[in-house]
C-alpha cells in the first residue's frame, strides 16, 4: 500500500520533470480513491477485453443479496504487458480483486490486481499494481 | 587466351572493388533507419542516462494565458479532489493529435520510412500522421487546421527535421493553449542504434513568450506486434460541468 502510493508519487513527479503531461492517459485517475484499497471476492458475470479499457463485472456476496461491482482495468495493450490474455476470465469464474474504489461511492473501482481461478495474480499494467516478472524482463 | 582471361579477371575484380566502394559510400551517406516499433522511454531512477530524455525547457506563457492557466489548474485540483476530474477530449475518445499523440503513456508508435515519407502510426487510438520528406511547407494560413496538420521534413546530417503547421486550436497538448499560428519543429535522431529521440519545439508568437522545447525518448521493440485500439466500449462520460464519471453496471 505504501509502496503503491510511493509509485504514484514517483510517476507524478516524473510527469512534471519530464516535461509534464507526457504521461497522458485516456482519463485522469482522480475518479478513484488511490489511497484506499478494497478486496472483493465474487463471481465474474462479464470480462470485456475492450478499448479504451477492459472491465471485469462481478457479483459479490453481501449478506443475503449479491452486490454488483464494475472493475476498470487498463487497455488490452497495457494489460498484455502484465501477462493478461483475453480469455483469462469467463462467466462464472470465482476471483478476488483488489481495487481503488470510486470516490463517488458507487460500486466501481480501478483494479490493483486480480487473483485468477488458477492462482495467478495479475496487475493492471506497468506502473499500476505489481508488475509480474515477465513484464519486468522486457 | 590466358592473357585475355587475365584481362577479364582484372576487369572483373576492378568492377567488384568499384561496386563495393559504391556500396560503402552509399551506406556512409544513407540516412538513419527509423523503421520499426518504438516505445516511449522516460528514464527516471535507474534509467539509462544515454537514452533518457533531457529535461524540458521552462514553459513561458504570455501573462494573459498564464493567469488563465493558474485558474484552470486550481479548478482541476478541486474537481479531482471531488473525484470528478475535468475531462480532456480523450475521455470522449477524441484522438490526441499533434504533438500529444507522439507519447501516450507507454503506448508504442510504429514508423515506416521511405526516401519520400515517414508514416507514424500510434497504438493509442490508432492515429496516423504522414511526414513528407523534401517537400516545401505551405504558409500556415493555407493549411486547413486539423489534428495532425501538414508535416514536411528534410535531413540535417543524421537528424530528420520535421516542420508541422495547421493544428486545430482545440487539439491540446499538455493542457497548454495555442493559436492557429503554432509551429512544431521536431528533430528526430537515433541516439543509439535502438534509441530514438524526438526533440519537439513549439513556437507560438500569440501564446508563448519564447519557444517551448521538450524531448521524447523511445526504445526499439523489434518483436512487438502493434495491437488495435478501437474505442468501442467507452464507459467514461462527461457531466454538464465537464467532470469525468465512470458508468457502472450496478443493478
Amino acid at each position: 500500500m505504501n509502496f503503491r502510493r510511493l509509485w504514484l508519487v514517483v510517476w507524478m513527479a516524473m510527469g512534471i520533470v519530464a516535461g509534464a503531461g507526457t504521461l497522458l492517459a485516456h482519463h485522469s485517475f482522480a475518479m478513484f480513491d488511490t489511497t484506499k484499497s478494497m478486496t472483493l471476492t465474487g463471481t465474474v458475470t462479464k470480462f470485456e477485453w475492450t478499448n479504451p479499457h477492459a472491465y471485469i463485472e462481478i457479483d459479490v456476496a453481501d449478506g443475503a443479496a449479491a452486490k454488483h461491482w464494475s472493475v476498470e482495468l487498463g487497455s488490452p495493450s497495457i494489460l498484455q504487458q502484465s501477462g493478461w490474455k483475453f480469455k483469462d476470465l469467463k462467466h462464472g469464474d470465482k476471483i478476488t480483486v483488489r481495487l481503488n474504489p470510486l470516490k463517488s461511492g458507487e460500486p466501481g473501482g480501478l483494479l490493483v490486481d486480480a487473483t485468477l481461478p488458477d492462482g495467478r495474480v495479475l496487475g493492471n499494467g506497468p506502473g499500476r499494481g505489481p508488475a509480474p516478472a515477465a513484464a519486468q524482463s522486457k | 587466351m590466358n592473357a585475355r582471361f587475365a584481362r577479364i579477371a582484372v576487369l572483373g575484380i576492378g568492377c567488384m572493388v568499384f561496386v563495393a566502394g559504391e556500396t560503402y559510400a552509399q551506406s556512409k551517406s544513407a540516412h538513419p533507419d527509423f523503421n520499426g516499433v518504438w516505445r516511449p522511454y522516460r528514464g527516471g531512477r535507474g534509467g539509462d542516462p544515454k537514452i533518457a530524455p533531457p529535461p524540458a525547457s521552462p514553459l513561458a506563457l504570455k501573462p494573459e494565458y498564464a493567469k488563465a492557466d493558474e485558474t484552470r489548474r486550481a479548478a482541476e485540483a478541486e474537481a479531482s479532489k471531488r473525484g470528478e476530474p475535468i475531462a480532456s477530449r480523450a475521455v470522449s475518445c477524441v484522438p490526441y493529435g499533434m504533438p500529444s499523440m507522439m507519447s501516450v503513456v507507454s503506448y508504442p508508435v510504429e514508423i515506416t520510412q521511405t526516401a519520400k515519407q515517414l508514416t507514424i502510426v500510434t497504438e493509442a487510438f490508432n492515429e496516423v500522421r504522414r511526414v513528407f520528406i523534401d517537400k516545401p511547407q505551405m504558409p500556415i494560413d493555407d493549411v486547413p487546421p486539423g489534428f495532425y496538420g501538414r508535416s514536411v521534413a528534410h535531413w540535417e546530417g543524421d537528424t530528420l527535421v520535421i516542420d508541422t503547421v495547421g493544428i486545430k486550436e482545440n487539439v491540446r497538448y499538455q493542457n497548454i493553449p495555442h493559436s492557429d499560428q503554432m509551429r512544431i519543429t521536431e528533430r528526430m535522431r537515433l541516439v543509439t542504434p535502438d534509441a530514438l529521440h524526438d526533440q519537439i519545439t513549439i513556437e507560438d508568437p500569440a501564446v508563448l513568450e519564447k519557444p517551448y522545447t521538450y524531448t521524447l525518448a523511445y526504445r526499439r521493440e523489434p518483436d512487438y506486434e502493434m495491437v488495435e485500439f478501437i474505442c468501442d466500449n467507452n464507459r467514461e462520460y462527461v457531466d454538464e460541468k465537464g467532470g469525468t464519471h465512470l458508468r457502472t453496471e450496478a443493478k
